[in-house]
């Protein structure tokens, strides 16, 4: 008897669940069904219809592909993906195109997966174009410039954007994507008010930041504030900081072969970056909680003793996203950046970048025009003025930042003596996103020394 | 009497024993049940056992020392001199301990030993767990927009929708092929349990570039049908092996009689090794249910996180932002995707405490 009770429960339970998502399944089960080309032919598919003619996004402003849908995945989860999803609405509009944009933590682990398993998205969002590389090589991402023309991409970006999109595939050199956001690495944050109270000036030389540095710590507070932790992610703070420093303490040229391996991380040139690094933050005078508390450190909560009352650090580097990491209620009288100075002046005043490159895997009308739509500035005008981003393209008006220093970021890209792309992003993530992260976390933390921690990461490349 | 008390005596310092062992390790999940109520900053700024009574330094006075001061040469202080590390890190003087408070103001506290608790808590996080976070959006015209993103109630009815057949499937078919291989004389038998069995050490992480393909084939990706079989297919090898080893012990008498009287193998199954077994079937549906409900690389590969389907691990995983920002409320929410692996547990316990001794007593 009780087993016929349990049973009846069991089928009952079972029925229920299936009807639920009988009704909830209709919804999505043309979501991944769509037809897609196989992955690898991709590429040939996408050569013989060359058509550039009249554009793709003209079609789709005519309301040529309405009802149609394209997939997007990337790693936009939380506020991001709402500031993507409100950026896109007035072209799905438009259009009648239907973005699905499906967002997760585990992106970078997940993409390997579904391309290999011929499911890739319409669209991927690669922030570490050095992932990207790959899925280049292996033929399975289409050339944008098979229906986006050279003067049209010159046109809408920087000869350096276009550069860093170009990667080689199985035939020859492809347009792997179109960048679509970006952000600028370089900016040293500051509390606008306290500094001006204090009569500190901004630095413009490396000497003047080290003056300022020791004048901070004679009147009593360390300068700096650093965090680097990260979760498994721990360590990429630290990689900015080299990376800022290696461009400033040598050649362009010496910092591409850094990050294509072919200048180890052993080299003099690497060592001395460390050092100029090493000498702020390892000096107890220099870092708020001193060096011990740089590993354990959020990198997101590191920024925030610049704005405690009074200040119990003022300075603290890292890109503009930053921002977000402010306490609430600071509005942009409250804090500024200037850039990082140069160190020799030979090399002038870089600025070190990322952002997030948009890659095609299915060659479809319908993807072909949002790709189009994305080389667009208009394309990021609502999250620009939401704050938080910088556009790569050309065409994006500056009148569209929310404040100053956001604008100014734009700017200081613009101006920049030289602009190179996150180097860790860059390399292979044995490297980038593996042994310089744990290397760097390791020599500051005090359990190897420098020379055994630039050995340590160079062993990522075999 | 002497051999009473002396097992009396043992039975208690095996009890002691266990509860010392339970209660470390149920402190952990005491330890993020209090620091799910806390703010994130007082998360971050002290341990939840300071919500307990505790001795902590409070500031008595503070002491203005001349502006002038170099921090670099020994400070004096009442004339003692102290050097500025040992301020940084506090010198105790006679039960009082002198700290910095603002270096650069150049003043110092005074504190003393005194009794305090911190009884800071929120509700904050479980709010926005169950809610969902608010975004507000600075709009072109200036104005700022609060959109509110999706609460867990979605993502938690996805994850019973998911997770039900997941259980039931597979353990009804493993059941029929437990009786098969446990009773029925077929060709090959031996040869297919050990496939079975071989099967058990296979990571499922080999499976899913192929089953991907397949599935990409035939259109199953993202949809519920689609993980239910991957599920199913995963928990096979082990539920099936499970429900052998606790069918395979039922006496044989007992079948032999059935068969006699004319019962055919179903009838067999349904009226006697159903019944029979019911405290392994429980059992292995909560291993089956845990394991399904706390899954995520399945869910991720096979499922995707659109929100339509995503489940609640996923959603959990996405709940800290982009970077990572919002860890806090991961405290609120593993204790909401807890509760239902909980009410599933008490309401089969009886039968676990049975069904754990399933499979480790072979005759």
């Amino acid at each position: 008897m009780h087993t016929k009770k349990l049973m009846t429960a069991f089928i009952f339970l079972l029925a229920f669940v299936m009807i639920m998502t009988a009704c909830g399944g209709n919804t999505n089960n043309n979501a991944g069904n769509e037809p897609t080309p196989a992955a690898g032919q991709g590429n040939e598919g996408g050569t013989n219809a060359g058509a550039a003619g009249d554009t793709a996004l003209a079609k789709a402003m005519n309301g040529e592909y309405k009802g149609k849908k394209v997939t997007m995945f990337g790693p936009f989860t939380d506020a991001d993906e709402v500031k993507f999803n409100e950026s896109i609405k007035a072209f799905e509009e438009t259009t009648g195109i239907d973005i699905s944009y499906e967002g997760s933590k585990e992106f970078e682990a997940t993409i390997s997966v579904r391309v290999g398993g011929g499911n890739a998205p319409d669209i991927a969002d690669f922030p570490q174009p050095g992932l990207l590389k790959g899925f280049v090589k292996d033929g399975k991402v289409i050339d944008v410039k098979t229906f986006m023309t050279d003067e049209y991409l010159q046109k809408q970006y920087n000869k350096s954007w276009l550069d860093m999109g170009t990667m080689a595939g199985p035939g020859g050199d492809v347009m792997a994507g179109v960048w679509a956001r970006s952000s600028v690495k370089s900016l040293v944050w500051y509390n606008k008010k306290a500094f001006a109270d204090a009569g500190y000036a901004v630095p413009a030389t490396w000497t003047e930041l080290m003056d300022l540095t020791e004048q901070i710590a004679k009147d009593g507070d360390p300068a700096w504030s650093i965090g680097i932790e990260s979760g498994t992610a721990t360590g990429w703070p630290a990689t900015d900081w080299m990376e800022d420093i290696m461009l400033r303490t040598t050649s362009p040229e010496n910092y591409d072969k850094w990050v294509s391996g072919e200048l180890p991380f052993t080299d003099p040139i690497v060592k001395n970056a460390a050092q100029k690094m090493s000498d702020i933050w390892f000096n107890e005078d220099y870092v708020y909680g001193g060096r011990k508390s740089i590993a354990t450190t959020s990198f997101g909560d590191a920024v925030k003793p610049l704005f405690d009352n009074p200040p119990k650090a003022w300075l603290h580097r890292q890109a503009g996203f930053i921002t977000t990491f402010f306490p609430e209620g600071l509005t942009a009288d409250d804090y500024d950046w200037f850039p990082l100075p140069p160190i020799d002046e030979q090399y002038g005043q870089p600025a070190l970048i990322s952002g997030d490159i948009y890659a095609m895997f299915n060659d479809r009308p319908e993807v072909r025009a949002v790709m189009e739509f994305f080389t667009t500035g208009e394309s990021l005008k609502s999250w620009i003025q939401s704050g938080g981003v910088t556009a790569p393209m050309n065409d994006a008006d500056p009148s569209w930042y929310p404040n100053d220093q956001e604008r100014r970021m734009a700017e200081f890209v613009q101006s920049a003596d030289t602009i190179r792309f996150d180097g860790s992003d860059l390399m292979p993530g044995a490297v980038g996103a593996g042994s310089f992260w744990k290397g760097m976390t390791d020599y500051i933390s005090g359990t190897v020394d420098l020379d055994a921690a630039l050995k340590e990461i160079q062993s990522g490349w075999k | 009497m002497g051999r009473k008390k002396g097992i009396r005596r043992s039975k208690w310092l095996v009890n002691t024993v266990l509860a010392v062992i339970c209660l470390i390790w149920t402190i952990p999940t005491l330890g993020l049940l209090v620091s799910s109520f806390r703010p994130a900053a007082d998360i971050l700024a002290t341990g939840w056992w300071n919500i307990l009574p505790h001795r902590d330094w409070q500031t008595a006075e503070q002491l203005q020392l001349p502006k002038e001061t170099d921090l670099r040469a020994p400070i004096g202080i009442d004339g003692a001199t102290y050097t500025d590390d040992q301020l940084r890190a506090g010198v105790i003087v006679g039960g009082e301990r002198l700290i910095w408070e603002n270096r650069r103001a150049r003043v110092l506290n005074v504190q003393e030993k005194e009794w305090t608790v911190i009884s800071r808590f929120t509700t904050q996080n479980y709010e926005t767990v169950l809610g969902g976070k608010t975004y507000s959006i600075t709009m072109p015209d200036g104005s700022t927009k609060t959109e509110k993103g999706s609460g867990m109630s979605r993502s938690f009815w996805n994850t019973v929708a998911v997770t039900i057949p997941a259980t039931v499937i597979p353990i009804f078919i493993a059941s029929f092929a437990a009786y098969a291989f446990a009773w029925l004389r077929f060709p090959g038998r031996k040869t297919l349990f050990v496939l079975v069995i071989a099967l058990l050490v296979v990571p499922i992480q080999v499976a899913l570039i192929p089953i991907l393909r397949d599935y990409t084939a035939l259109g199953l990706n993202g949809t519920y049908f689609g993980i239910w079989l991957a599920h199913t297919a995963f928990g096979l090898p082990l539920i099936t092996y499970f429900m052998y080893t606790s069918i395979s012990q039922l006496p044989k008498d007992l079948f032999e009689s059935a068969f006699m009287d004319g019962a055919t193998n179903f009838t067999i199954f349904s009226r006697l090794i159903l019944p029979l077994s019911v405290p392994a079937l429980a059992s292995i549906s909560i291993f089956q249910f845990l394991w399904v409900w706390n899954d995520y690389l399945v869910a991720l590969i096979f499922l995707g996180s659109q929100p339509e389907v995503q489940v609640l691990s996923m959603n959990i995983a996405n709940l800290v932002g982009s970077r990572g920002n919002d860890w806090h409320l991961l405290t609120a929410a593993a204790f909401v995707s807890m509760l239902m692996p909980l009410a599933v547990f008490f309401a089969l316990q009886k039968y676990f405490v049975r069904g754990l001794l399933g499979g480790s007593v072979k005759g």
